[in-house]
């Protein structure tokens, strides 16, 4: 999996502290704000799931209204909006994919990872070059079935189960893949996410 | 199933794609406030944040942020060459009034410059006849109307330059009418010697260019606007100069 750099681009000198308090004051200028924030970050996460530019920019749209009509339930003091910004966005188009493919929603999960209060008390800076450099080291140093098993699972939104009849693979396999992936990334990120 | 049992799982439930059991288990854990599954999940929450941006960074066209704004009610200029053209010709336009109008303000002032000019001239070669015949050397004074409410004044005549009229006392005349003054020579019928103006404060000054030698008295009557042949009036006063010519 390739990380780039695009977390240079999300990572604002200011905080987002006051942009909230501005949306939550239905001041649409501090929508467009957002947008020239984490648009282009927005949209990048929803193009690589969806692989198509004019649905892609249907969900980012879709994504704005969702954060602009939810944002009254976030507490700015308690973290930054880009991390919920981009739970929906990608939910957004996780769901679509899955609507697509004839494959059941867990609209529950969606809808719990919908909501901005999970993500009042994540750290502002959480989405830094710094934190960026360390995810990327963290991906690359995966086997290729273990980065593959865990873009499936964020960017095509598979379950194990689905992977395994993707891959072709036996479930107890891929299931090995993804829990080796996710304590190796737990292990070298552990740094980085908040103790 | 126990915390321990569960962690495995808790990026899958952030992210939506974890299995049954695992998938309830983690709910009721959650639902009961589970302490090590809230923090677990919190974790992985923020592991899916990090993921989030490790897409290949693209471009969205410029119009979607002006479609996001115009869903929620703002509406964004869009941006094209008509605002620069329809502001070009805007300009152009104005400044094609506004040096219209300067050129006309201009050739206004140039006018108004020339014409104060032209009576300055006027005024200045009135001063210099006027210098010129009371410094004449045979130039003589003659003063009427002294003592008197009515006008009074001064009369200089030079038998070769011409007559100077200095009067005070003389009220502006009446509208459509005008002071016309008379050379009246011995034995002869006036002569008009030119229309003239008293000002507001009741002065006036008149010159007449011109041979005086036969002059033999210098009289002011009120005649029309466009002037008289003859006097038509009374004359306001008559100063004899005869007497003083050499």
């Amino acid at each position: 999996m390739m990380l780039l750099p695009i977390f240079l681009a999300i990572h604002a000198a200011e905080d987002d502290t006051g942009l909230v308090a501005r949306m939550q004051r239905r001041d649409p200028q501090a929508l467009a704000e957002l947008y020239d924030r984490y648009g282009r970050v927005t949209y990048s996460l929803i193009l690589r799931v969806v692989r198509d530019g004019g649905i892609a920019e249907d969900l980012v749209q879709e994504t704005f209204l969702r954060v602009w009509n939810r944002v009254h339930g976030f507490d700015a003091q308690k973290g930054s909006i880009g991390p919920w910004l981009l739970a929906v966005a990608r939910n957004r188009a996780i769901d679509y994919l899955r609507s697509a493919g004839g494959r059941e929603r867990n609209a529950v999960e969606f809808e719990e990872t919908d909501h901005p209060a999970l993500y009042c008390d994540m750290e502002k800076d959480l989405l830094s070059a710094d934190k960026a450099r360390k995810v990327k080291s963290a991906v690359e140093k995966l086997t290729p079935n273990q980065r593959q098993v865990i873009e499936l699972a964020y960017f095509e939104g598979l379950s194990q189960t689905e992977m395994a009849a993707r891959m072709g693979q036996p479930l107890g396999t891929v299931k090995t893949w993804v829990r080796t992936a996710l304590k190796n990334l737990r292990e070298d990120l552990g740094a980085v996410v908040s103790a | 199933m126990n915390c321990n049992e569960l962690r495995d799982h808790y990026e899958l439930y952030a992210i939506g794609v974890a299995d049954e059991p695992e998938r309830s288990e983690i709910r009721a854990h959650l639902n009961r406030d589970c302490e090590v599954c809230m923090n677990g999940i919190r974790k992985a929450r923020e592991v899916a944040a990090l993921l989030g941006g490790t897409a290949a960074p693209m471009a969205p066209s410029p119009r979607l942020r002006a479609r996001i704004l115009a869903s929620v009610g703002v509406e964004q200029r869009r941006f094209g060459w008509a605002p620069f053209l329809a502001a070009a010709l805007a300009l152009s336009l104005f400044a094609v009034v506004y040096f219209a109008g300067r050129e006309r303000d201009l050739g206004n002032e140039i006018a108004r410059v020339r014409d104060i000019n032209r009576q300055q001239t006027i005024e200045l070669t009135r001063v210099n006849e006027a210098f010129a015949i009371v410094n004449g050397p045979d130039t003589v004074v003659t003063t009427f109307g002294e003592g008197e409410p009515k006008p009074k004044g001064k009369v200089f005549v030079s038998p070769t330059q011409g007559v100077l009229l200095i009067a005070s006392n003389l009220r502006p005349a009446p509208s459509g009418k005008a002071y016309e003054m008379w050379v009246i020579p011995n034995g002869g019928k006036p002569k008009p010697a030119g229309m003239f103006q008293s000002s507001a404060e009741g002065s006036a000054m008149h010159v007449q260019r011109g041979s005086m030698q036969d002059a033999n008295t210098i009289a002011v009557t009120l005649e029309p606007e466009a002037g008289s042949d003859a006097p038509t009036s009374t004359p306001l006063f008559a100063a004899p100069i005869r007497a003083l010519v050499p």
